[in-house]
């Protein structure tokens, strides 16, 4: 039997696959069912200072090879996320606090108070493509990254992650800004858009919205392998994976872990042990004990 | 997103309209659509018929549900869907207990072997009780303006339960619990219908999540075993910042 255990940024987990955020995840009994039911892990849905409603739905639209969704950082605000955490850690298992705002003092602020809630670890949003002054707004600022993570590594002790975006020109130099981290997690949605031809208008409230699912994953596939291959640092692969194989080709690229998101729209809850079991059986063919010497391989040159 | 015309339209009560539509696609008892109105919004709407021509029934509470039901024959409806599960169809004499307008998603079980316990706030807001005959209606008003003064556990209190093969149930939460609760323990089968805050209808965004169960994919009807299961059923529910808060 190959040993699909993986570890990222210290983190111990008993598989690769992690719940990625903004999916399931603001309900702190779904996220204790999500990992009862297969993830390793999970990542909450993205925490600010205050209470958000979010937009107005429509904020999702299913199109070709995935979903396009704008649902407008939705959530309850720092002070009131500490229950749904709780309930989630009951399941025995890591919970890493996403966070977002615009300033290095409300970061700071949020992941203190994350790590006060018994987070395993913070994932930095700088990538949300939907909400003015937020997420890329933000992240797109190399230096104000490279201060919003130094400050952040000063204060708090779990590992942190941070989640980067492809819309912005050069990834690579705001992966050196925020050189800091423990791991890097690749990538967050690709801005995009939806036209309703009978209505004439866009279906999404918000207009535009972030591209998730297989349609991304070799935009994904390339800022892995690029990333990995600049920096080295220890990468978290999100976008796009339904099975195994997508798994293998982005720990194949250089990450050590995976984030699984819009699958399950496709695959309901049970996609954690569908693509668990392709990895495990992967491996199996393919003679590997464990994941980490999988880990890169396709890198060359 | 699906577009038709709506092709009829009949007022069941001062807040209440029925909109009929011609849709080629199987639908069963029980299921939704998510219901746009291009520059208003986008809500859940069960289907209030599911044979033949379909039919939306919609009560005015929001802008979204508002324009819905202004909208007139002739005019385009746009929608996703059928999403969820169905009631079970059962065999034999069943009954229909529905709150508000918890009968839209009950009327499409509606048959010469069912009777209904309607409730509503008082006498003109009672929906479809005149689709039944009369020995197999029993109305519930909060204000006594017709049948029993109170609710349904009220009503369901005067009757032998167990003839029924099925006991079919959809209305507002607090209703629900109470009817649950009342029911429990007893020799009876039973579904519920529950409805909670959905924003996408398709498993991902965690709005309509009770106890890790997505009302919009592995719900909204569960049995009364699943239902009892559930610690936030009738006690908490997030609004739509995800705060909780209680029912």
């Amino acid at each position: 039997m190959p040993d699909i255990s993986a570890k990222i940024a210290g983190l111990e987990l008993e598989n690769p696959l992690i719940l990625a955020s903004g999916i399931l995840d603001e309900n702190g009994y779904t996220m204790r069912r999500i990992m009862e039911e297969g993830a390793a892990a999970v990542v909450t849905k993205s925490i600010g200072i205050d209470e958000r409603a979010g937009y107005r739905p429509p904020v999702i639209a299913e199109v070709d090879s995935g979903l396009l969704n704008a649902v407008g950082l939705a959530n309850p605000g720092i002070e009131s996320f500490g229950e749904e955490i709780e309930i989630a850690l009951t399941a025995g298992k890591p919970v890493i606090g996403s966070i977002f705002a615009s300033t290095v003092e409300d970061f700071v602020n949020l992941a203190e108070k994350m790590e006060k809630f018994s987070v395993s670890g913070v994932e930095l949003n700088l990538s949300c493509p939907h909400v003015e002054g937020f997420g890329t707004e933000v992240g797109s600022d190399a230096s104000l990254v490279e201060e919003i993570v130094t400050e952040i590594k000063k204060k708090i002790s779990v590992p942190l992650f941070a989640k980067l975006s492809p819309n912005v020109s050069n990834m690579l130099e705001i992966a050196k800004a925020a050189e800091r981290a423990d791991a890097y997690v690749l990538i967050n949605t690709v801005r995009g858009m939806s036209i309703d031809i009978n209505a004439r208008k866009p279906v999404l409230s918000n207009r535009y919205g972030g591209l998730s699912g297989s349609a991304i994953k070799p935009v994904g596939i390339r800022y892995v392998y690029e990333v990995k291959k600049e920096t080295g640092k220890e990468i978290v692969g999100v976008g796009g994976i339904e099975t195994g194989y997508d798994a293998i080709e982005y720990i194949m690229a250089g990450a050590s872990a995976l984030q699984i998101g819009t699958a399950l729209f496709r695959h309901g809850r049970r996609v954690f042990d569908l693509v668990n079991g392709q990895i495990n059986d992967f491996m199996a063919r393919e003679k590997v004990d464990r994941i980490d010497e999988l880990i890169g391989v396709a890198i060359s040159g | 997103m699906i577009c038709v015309a709506v092709t009829g339209k009949r007022e069941e009560t001062p807040l209440v309209s029925t909109l009929y539509f011609e849709w080629d696609q199987i639908v069963k008892p029980g299921q939704f659509v998510m219901v746009w109105l291009p520059d208003v919004g986008e809500i859940p709407m069960s289907l209030s018929i599911t044979e033949g021509t379909k039919a939306i029934t919609v009560k005015e509470y929001g802008p979204t549900s508002k324009a819905l039901r202004n909208l007139e024959p002739g005019d385009r409806l746009f929608f996703r869907g059928p999403y969820g599960d169905s009631f079970t169809p059962a065999e034999g004499e069943v009954l229909l207990v529905g709150g508000g307008t918890g009968m839209a998603s009950l009327r499409p079980l509606i048959s010469l072997n069912s009777s209904a316990v309607v409730s509503a706030r008082n006498e003109k807001e009672l929906l479809f009780d005149d689709e039944f005959e009369r020995e197999r209606i029993f109305r519930v008003t909060d204000d006594g303006s017709a049948g029993v003064k109170g609710t349904p556990v009220d009503q369901l209190r005067s009757m032998d339960l167990e003839r029924f093969s099925m006991l079919y149930v959809c209305g507002p939460e607090k209703m629900l619990k109470a009817v649950h609760d009342y029911l429990k323990g007893r020799n009876v089968k039973a579904e519920f219908s529950l409805e909670r805050l959905m924003k996408c209808g398709i498993g991902i965004c965690d709005s309509c999540s009770v106890d890790g169960y997505q009302l919009c994919r592995d719900g909204p009807v569960f049995d009364i075993e699943s239902i009892g299961r559930m610690r936030e059923f009738g006690v908490t529910k997030l609004t739509d910042s995800g705060r909780r808060v209680k029912i």
